[in-house]
């Protein structure tokens, strides 16, 4: 879905339109699930904290920005409601689930099973090196080089100066790389 | 001496918008790798273990680099394979029930509304209603335990204290009562020591039925008795008749342990 049609999309929300809402949701519930799996760590504390952050964009939707601003602001919506969760869910024991690797492991007979599970190898790859990283530099990762924000946009949603973004990314992408072959290493791999 | 950092050398070979190419060229890039062990150790992960610079020359030195950069454009390529994820079967119906059906909320009531509803559906609301009922019962009326302690101690003084007078007067009215009723039978109880002519309608006729009942139960009682003996003298009568024996023929059926 490319910034006009989410644009055209959000303008629709905005006016109330229960359709485009539903639209939405079904357009942006995997791209805000991975951002909230990205701070949870945990698929149904993601679920739950995507929720409430499709929750949050409802009762606002009055006051979505328009045009470009609209992505930038949707992530800064699902950032401050990541840390909030990350606050509240810290005084408490995290739920235990199934973890994801163990999900991975179980045997997918379907066709094309082997480029799937190929594909997810890695996803659980580059996953477990992001769980390596700080708090910051995993965030600066994760806007800037999975949902592709700019650099501009990054320091806006975390609201740190631009210089600082572009140090902390370099050094977040050199930490990521040499925990992406350690890992490869460590899981028998060249 | 270089001026060539760690961070620098690392820096430029994973930051896909350079060249790998322009800077590992550079003399002063290629001397400090060339004298760096951790530099060396760092990018020799990007090569599986070939060592391409023991000859130290520059070109291969380049092509190290170039090889490794591409390794790590490999990893931050595979970077956008994150930004989606399946939330699962039912999210998208589980978010629309919780949007759907509510109204934007407008003014600070409707707000203040939400945000109890948010803070009254968490799990551990319980919890924090029962602390703070807790607190407040504590600060209203004190020590429970103290409470408790104190209602042991004084329990029996206070029950005197505050039932004595009421028990008193029920007692006396008791007696007036009994007096009204029943006068003379009282006296002549008291004389002749008992009571059956002065006994209303109603307790004789108990009497009449118990006394009923229990002749009518010993005559039911013989009658059993008697048809009981009859069939013990019935089944007596061929106790001279040999008998099959229920037993097992002794030890020959008896597992010996």
């Amino acid at each position: 879905m490319d910034a006009s049609d989410l644009s055209t999309l959000a303008d629709r929300c905005r006016a109330g339109d229960a359709l485009a809402w539903e639209a939405f949701v079904r357009q942006m519930q995997g791209r805000l699930f991975a951002l909230a799996y990205s701070y949870a760590g945990d698929r149904e504390d993601a679920r739950d904290l995507s929720q409430e952050i499709f929750v949050r964009l409802y009762e606002a939707r009055g006051q979505w920005p328009a045009g470009d601003e609209f992505l930038p602001w949707l992530f800064k919506v699902a950032r401050n409601r990541s840390v909030d969760f990350l606050r509240r869910r810290s005084v408490r024991r995290p739920a235990s689930t199934a973890d994801e690797a163990e999900v991975a492991h179980l045997p997918d007979l379907s066709p094309g099973a082997e480029t799937r599970a190929i594909e997810e190898d890695r996803r659980s790859l580059l996953r477990a090196a992001l769980r390596g990283l700080s708090a910051i530099n995993r965030e600066i990762v994760v806007l800037r080089d999975v949902h592709g924000l700019s650099i501009q946009q990054v320091a806006s949603i975390l609201g740190i100066p631009l210089g600082t973004v572009k140090s902390r990314a370099s050094r977040a992408r050199v930490e990521l790389t040499e925990r992406v072959l350690a890992l490869s290493r460590g899981r028998g791999e060249a | 001496m270089s001026r060539i950092t760690c961070d620098q050398i690392r820096t430029a070979a994973l930051d896909p918008a350079t060249r790998a190419g322009d800077w590992a060229r550079q003399p002063d890039a290629a001397a400090h790798v060339r004298r760096c062990v951790s530099c060396q150790d760092w990018l020799e992960a990007f090569t599986a273990g070939e060592r391409a610079w023991a000859s130290v020359p520059g070109d291969a030195f380049a092509a190290a680099v170039i090889a490794r950069t591409a390794g790590v454009e490999a990893v931050l390529r595979d970077l956008p394979l994150l930004a989606d994820m399946d939330p699962g079967p039912g999210f998208t119906d589980r978010v629309l029930r919780a949007t759907s059906q509510k109204p934007a909320p407008e003014g600070w009531r409707a707000r203040a509304a939400g945000a109890w509803r948010a803070l009254v559906r968490r799990p551990r609301f319980a919890w924090e209603a029962a602390y703070v009922a807790t607190v407040c019962w504590v600060l209203v009326f004190g020590n429970p335990v103290g409470a408790m302690e104190w209602s042991a101690t004084n329990l029996g003084a206070t029950a005197r204290e505050r039932l004595g007078p009421p028990a008193r007067e029920l007692r006396a009215d008791l007696e007036t009562w009994r007096g009204r009723l029943a006068p003379d039978a009282a006296e002549r109880g008291a004389s002749a020591g008992h009571q059956t002519e002065a006994e209303p309608a109603v307790v004789q006729v108990w009497e009449a039925a118990v006394q009923w009942l229990r002749t009518t139960t010993s005559t039911v009682l013989d009658a059993i008795a008697r048809t009981w003996d009859a069939v013990a003298a019935w089944v007596d009568a061929p106790a001279d008749a040999p008998r099959r024996s229920t037993e097992p023929p002794g030890e020959a059926a008896r597992s010996p342990q």
